[in-house]
């Protein structure tokens, strides 16, 4: 039987997904063409088991890109901030220098409108759902890489007050030491 | 990511056959190529993804797209050799409940 399954991105600042005591830390420049290389530079220690194939990379990749690309729009003088922790969990936190995801409560309720849909089968509206269009959006997105990032990184999937750092955690059945 | 077009079969699905990442930098020509695909006809395409291991949001993006324009044209679509981390993330963005999925040939 299906449920309908209505999760939110949330604004905490204080969450302790922001504590970033005993991370490591990195930045890059706001250079579109390596978004993915900067993300295996980040992944270069992470233990094989929490990889689970390339949906690891492929998560915080999203993350990297949704930060070059809509937080510092591409402007190589802004500087992206990753902070991140392997040990047991997969941690990171993502900070751009943009003026921060202030539609986030529009993407809540596309998402809610968008499971309703797929709850009552509802298949040409889920269809017309099927892609988030924000002020900053172009053909190229569809707001996916929240739908999936708030399933995929089952700790938490926080923003800050100005909404433009994030801090997720997945946590995995066989952690590592 | 390239792609090979092959010719309509017996059943009359012509299919094609997807290699390497689909990503940010490559779906969206692949999106624009099979939309303008779609646009010249109604057909019935296969793709397949077998050799596909990485699949982004981006990618995910041009599927959406795709079956988008197929249901307005009339297109029949049909998706095989999903698996690993792309089906995964199809899964999760809630997408493939609209694909109409095939097991291996």
């Amino acid at each position: 039987m299906n449920q309908l399954i209505v999760r939110q991105l949330i604004v905490d600042e204080r969450n302790q997904l922001f504590d970033a005591q005993g991370m490591r830390f990195a930045e890059f420049p706001s250079d579109f063409s390596r978004v993915r290389e900067f993300t295996a530079l980040v992944l270069a220690d992470c233990p094989e088991q929490f990889k689970e194939g390339n949906l690891l990379e492929q998560q915080l990749s999203e993350i990297i890109k949704n930060g070059i690309k809509h937080g510092n729009h591409n402007d190589p003088r802004k500087k992206l901030r990753v902070w991140y922790d392997l040990r047991k969990r997969a941690r990171f936190i993502v900070e751009d220098e943009g003026r921060g995801f202030d539609v986030l409560d529009d993407w809540n309720e596309f998402y809610r409108k968008r499971q309703t849909a797929l709850f009552e089968e509802d298949f040409d509206a889920f269809l017309a759902l099927a892609s988030y269009r924000g002020p900053d959006s172009d053909e190229e997105d569809g707001g996916n890489s929240l739908i999936a990032a708030l399933e995929y990184w089952n700790g938490g999937t926080i923003f800050n007050d100005r909404k433009n750092k994030i801090g997720v955690v997945r946590w995995f059945a066989h952690g590592s030491s | 990511m390239e792609w090979k077009i092959c010719p309509r079969g017996q059943d009359g699905f012509e299919v094609v056959a997807l290699e390497g990442d689909c990503d940010l930098y490559s779906a969206p020509a692949f999106a624009k190529a099979m939309l303008s695909r779609i646009a010249e006809a109604p057909r019935r395409i296969r793709f397949d993804l077998s050799l596909v291991e990485y699949l982004d949001s981006t990618g995910v993006g041009a599927i959406i797209r795709i079956l988008q324009e197929a249901r307005r044209r009339g297109c029949e679509l049909r998706f095989a050799g999903l698996g690993g981390s792309p089906r995964k993330v199809l899964k999760m963005s809630n997408i493939l409940a609209l694909m109409q999925e095939e097991g291996p040939a």
